[in-house]
Order: C-alpha cells, then structure tokens, then sequence
C-alpha cells in the first residue's frame, strides 16, 4: 500500500518534470525562431530606429504631419520611445517631386503605401487645421517582395536546386541503398573495415572535392549543371544513406524474406514485395535528409556553378554581401529555409525508425 | 525450414557469396571517379607550386604562419567542447524524453527544425540576437531585466566570449540531432532488460551504467563519429556571424584560401590545408573508434 502510493507520487513527479524539460526545450528552440520569424515582418524603422526593438511587427504604422514657416513635416510613432519621432526630409512642399520622394521614402522605410493625392489631401487638412495624425497598413510582406526583387535570379535557381535535390536522392539512395541492404543482410569479408571506410569519405573538406571535380565534370560535359552537383552532393549523401538503410533494413526481421522465400518467389521478388515496402519509410526519411543537404549546402555550389546558380547560392551572395539589412535577411533565410522545414514535417514520423538500429 | 531442391541450397550459397559484393560494386566504382580521383588531384596539387613543380613550399608557407596554429587551436577547442557538451546534455535529455508522452511527435518536429534550417537563417538568428542592439538585448530590456546601460555585448566581446556564443549556438542547432540519434537507440532497448536489472536489486544509475549504455554503445559510437567528423568541420556558422578571420578555425582557412582570395597560389594552399584537415579528422575519427573498442569485432561478425 505505502509502496504503491510513493510509486505513484514518483511517477507524476516524473512526468511533471518530464513536461518541465520538454517544454523548457521547446521554448529554448522555438525563442530564436520567433524572433527570425518576427523580424523578416519589420520594416527598416521599426529595426533601425526603435529601441529597444519591438519584439512583435506592427501591421499599421502612424504618421503625423505639421507645418510651420519652413514647410511641412512628417513624424512617425515611435513605439519604443512612446513619441512622434520626425521622420524623412526635415521639411517638404506640397510640390509633385517633392511627394514623389516622400511616397517613396514612407515606402522602403515604413513599408507603407501612400499614394501622392492621399499626401495631397492630408496637407489640405493640415493647411486648415495645423496637422493631422493619420495611420497606414503595413505591407507585411514587403521584405519577401523585395527579396525577391533584389534576387533576380530566384525562381530558376529555385527550379534548378529541387533538380540538384532531386537527382542527388536518386543517386544517393539507389547506390546507397543497395550497399545499405548488403551491409544490412550479408556477412562477408571486409565488411566492418568498408563500412566504416565510407565514413572517412566524409573527412576530406568537400570544398577541396569540388575543385578537382570542376575538371571530371568538365571532361563529361556536365558543367554548371544541376546533374554535375548532385554528382558531387551524393559523395557525401551516400555514406550517410548506406548508414541509414542499413539500419532500416536491419530492423526489417530477415524472416518475412525467408518466408516469401519459401512460397516461391526468388530473392529479388521477395526484396520488392517484403522489404522495400516495410522499408519505405524509413527511405522516404533517408531521402528528406538527402534533400535537406543538398538544399542547404552552399560553398560546393559556389565553386561548381557559373551561369546557373542554385538557390542557396542566390542566397547567400545576395544577402551576406549586404550584412546591414537584418530585415531583409531574415525574410530571404525563411523563405530558403521554408521548404526543408516542410520536408522536415513530412519526415519527423519516420526519424526515429531512420535511426533505429544504426551501429559501427 | 526444409529446402526440398539440394541443387538450389547450393546455387543460392554461391549467390550469397557474390551478391553483397554486386551490392556493394556500385559504391565503390561511384567513389573511385567521384571521391578518390578529385582527392588524389588536390593531394598532389597540395604538392605541386604555381609552376607545376613539385615542392612543399605549400606546407612549409602554412606551417609557418601562425594563424594555422590560431586556426588549430581554436578547432580544437570548439570540437572538445562542443562535442561533450553536445553529447552529454544530448543524452541526459534523451535519458529524461525516452517516454510516449502527449505532443512527442510536435516536440520531434520542433526539434527537428534547427538542424533542417540553413546557414544564413542561423547566421541571421544569431547575428540579429546578439547584436548590442539585437533582440535578444531588446527582449531583455522590454522585460526591464536589464537598463539601456546594462546592456550585454556579446558579438563585440573578447575572443573566448565570441568562442563562447559559437558553442551555444552550435549547441542550439546540434543538440536536437544527437538527441534523436540517441532516442531511436533507447527506443531500441526493450524494457525487460530494464526491468531485469531493477528486479535484481539495481539502482537507477547501476541500469544506466550496466545495462543501458552498453547496450547503447554502438548508437553512442554513430553520434559521436558523426559529430567528430562535423565538428571539425565547422566553420559557415562561424563566417555567417562574424566574417572571414575574426574566430579562425581549420576548415574557414581551407575556404578562405580556396574560394575568396582567388589565385592559384592560395588555391595550392587551401589543398594543402584540406589535406592536414582531412587527416586530422581521420586521426581523431580512428583514435576514438578504437578508444571505444569498435574495431574489436572481427570481420562478418553478425550485427
């Protein structure tokens, strides 16, 4: 009786604490999310001039207007300071370049649209009643616009990376694949040595690969080409696939196999039938990895693509270059990171089965 | 199991003695033109100088240069620590979530996002966060934990504080990584073997260390060798948050020489460099496997 009550106490206090950790994780992960999240929704004032900085975007920004002897002048909210703030020129006309500018300026600074004859009907009133205070909407989406703007290579070279992503899983989980089975179902000399031995190809920076590659790829003409990348991304993938199938194909009983062996159905159709559909989800989950590689990596694309640019590579030389602009980078890194956190959705069921039986 | 056909056993033998070998060809054939062949080629042009004759004036010119040794050392540092950090936090919470519990498969997903996220977007978290007017100081001050006087400089600090902030911020991305590696294997321990060594009067740490890490070794061996190899490697984070040659480490020197300076002459020395690099890694990646007794198993020992 007093035993079970003090295992019951210490079985609630373990999940307490169990949801204190995950939750403490969670948060400790999701914080910095949050905040590149938030950022790439800013505009220019809003992470230059305020601070501290808002930690959620506005959706709207408010402006005032007033005048004196010499012209006009226009104030933004500043929320951090609690105060208009002035903003733009010290002073403006109601002259056509004049607004043009001012238009403008609201725009990449505020990201809000103004158009000339709403200013025009603004400066009326203040002309009658000394200023005014107005608000705008926010063009949320203006940093992702203008990425894109910047960027002009973008949509190809989006094109381009899933082709780079999408031969280099072929090629790396068929070829690994099959050694991963081989690994997985034989026992043969040299077995231990080889499998470890594709692991040490990983230990040669792949920089240095790609070099001496500009010249193999040269030879078979494949050249700033999505298929010449891939041959080089699978260097690294097929190591890490061998590993993962193996321990997929591992975790399948060779039983089932032997089975199928038995009611008649040779090797290769027990292989097809039995194994690869036990067997596809932990490769669907290889493949993801394989994609999340390929899709991220940068510097092998930088030294092996010319004309034709992959999309990480669009990237990085258009946003590192310009360190200044944290706004925009944040929304330019979303928008790369956004299809291989998809893909990490569709795989986060099979993760755990991709590394189920792994082991040297 | 009966086999009525001799004839058949016997075929089927011969065939299990070549078909792994057929299985394995490909490999071995894709890593001959696409692996071995460029690293021959940047080995012997690591040897060679501008003119095609062989020397070792590029070793000798990266030898002497002290940023090689800085480079070295910082390498070094970063790998000790992020690795043993990494692995034992990685393992204690491994340790701890090894339960179903409501939202695991959310938690999985969350923890999955850092290590799927790009460079720039890391680069961009951080360098953002840990400006002096980033937002991490920005949060702080909202919260009024700290005054516009009190604020923290962590990017503008000294060389340890900006190693500092590197480990935590690979710590961030790796961390979930080597975790999920850990709890496939701890998914793997049945809970009979658990429950045995509790029966026999065990105490929580006696199952840990007699019973689950042994049997977790080889799960251990995979995240360590993959994280050894990776860490060494670092570097994109690095340049993302603070450039080309503020925190030098190995591999950033590699690229610097191969991609941004641009001439054939440093490109002979970032070969050479790839080459110390790539024993490196392999020098530190063999000492462990046979620190941790891998290499023990004999050949086609059964898994």
């Amino acid at each position: 009786m007093n035993n079970s009550i003090k295992r019951n106490i210490f079985r609630s206090a373990r999940l307490t604490s169990l949801y204190i950790v995950v939750a403490g994780i969670a948060l400790i992960i999701i914080f910095p999310l949050f905040f590149l999240f938030s950022f790439s929704f800013m505009s220019d004032y809003e992470t230059y001039s305020e601070w501290p900085k808002p930690l959620v975007p506005s959706v709207k920004a408010e402006f005032m207007i007033d005048k004196d002897s010499e012209g006009y002048h226009l104030y933004i909210y500043n929320k951090s300071k609690k105060d208009f703030a002035g903003f733009g020129p010290i002073s403006f006309n109601n002259s056509e370049t004049d607004l043009t500018k001012l238009s403008k300026y609201i725009k990449i600074q505020a990201n809000c649209k103004i158009s000339i004859e709403d200013i025009n009907s603004y400066l009326s009133i203040v002309d009658r009643d000394g200023e005014i205070r107005f608000s705008a909407r926010k063009d949320l989406f203006a940093n992702y616009i203008l990425f894109f703007q910047v960027t002009r290579d973008a949509g190809p070279s989006v094109l381009r990376s899933l082709m780079v992503a999408l031969f280099t899983i072929l090629i790396s989980l068929s070829i690994g694949g099959m050694a991963g089975y081989a690994f997985a179902r034989y026992f043969f000399k040299g077995k231990n040595i080889l499998k470890i031995g594709v692991l040490f190809v990983r230990m040669f920076p792949a920089v240095s690969i790609a070099i001496p590659m500009v010249i193999i790829l040269a030879k078979m003409g494949l050249t700033d080409k999505p298929l010449g990348l891939s041959l080089v991304y699978a260097v690294g993938q097929i190591s890490m696939s061998i590993w993962v199938t193996a321990s997929v194909f591992m975790s399948i009983p060779v039983s089932l196999e032997e089975a199928a062996l038995i009611f008649g159905t040779n090797r290769i159709g027990a292989f097809w039938h039995i194994t690869l559909p036990l067997a596809l989800p932990g490769l669907a989950a290889c493949a993801m990895y394989a994609f999340i590689g390929s899709w991220n990596e940068v510097i092998s694309a930088i030294v092996l693509t010319q004309f034709n640019p992959t999309f990480p590579v669009v990237v990085y030389k258009a946003l590192i270059r310009s360190q200044s602009q944290v706004n925009l980078i944040t929304a330019g890194s979303i928008t790369q990171a956004l299809p291989a956190i998809i893909f990490t959705l569709i795989i986060r069921k099979y993760i755990l089965q991709m590394w189920g039986g792994v082991k040297v | 199991m009966t086999m009525k056909n001799p004839q058949l056993l016997l075929s089927m033998e011969t065939r299990r003695k070549i078909m792994p070998y057929l299985l394995i060809a490909p490999v071995i054939i894709y890593y001959f033109i696409f692996w071995l062949f460029p690293v021959i080629n940047s080995v012997i042009g690591s040897f060679k100088d501008i003119e095609d004759q062989w020397t070792l004036s590029n070793y000798i010119y990266i030898f002497k240069d002290p940023v090689f040794y800085q480079s070295v050392i910082n390498t070094g540092i970063l790998v000790v620590f992020s690795v043993t950090v990494e692995f034992l936090l990685a393992f204690g919470l491994a340790l701890l979530i090894n339960i179903k519990f409501k939202g695991s498969s959310v938690f999985l997903f969350l923890a999955m996002i850092p290590m799927a996220l790009p460079a720039v977007a890391v680069g961009a978290i951080w360098t953002s966060g840990f400006a002096t007017r980033g937002w991490l100081n920005s949060f702080l001050m909202t919260f009024g934990f700290i005054d516009d006087a009190g604020k923290f400089l962590f990017l503008a600090g000294g060389k340890y504080a900006s190693m500092l902030l590197i480990i935590i911020v690979d710590a961030w991305q790796v961390i979930p990584f080597v975790m999920i590696i850990l709890l496939a294997g701890l998914q793997g321990i049945g809970n009979d073997m658990k429950e045995a060594g509790y029966i026999f009067g065990g105490s929580r740490f006696q199952v840990l260390r007699k019973i689950i890490i042994p049997m977790l070794k080889p799960t251990i061996t995979t995240a360590m060798i993959l994280r050894i190899i990776s860490a060494i490697q670092i570097w994109l984070i690095i340049v993302m948050i603070f450039g080309f040659n503020r925190i030098p480490v190995l591999l950033e020197q590699v690229v610097l020489n191969v991609d941004e300076l641009g001439s054939e002459f440093f490109l002979r020395i970032g070969m050479a460099l790839s080459v110390i690099v790539a024993l490196i890694v392999s020098l530190v990646a063999i000492l462990y496997l046979k620190v941790s007794g891998s290499f023990e198993k004999k050949d086609g020992d059964s898994e």
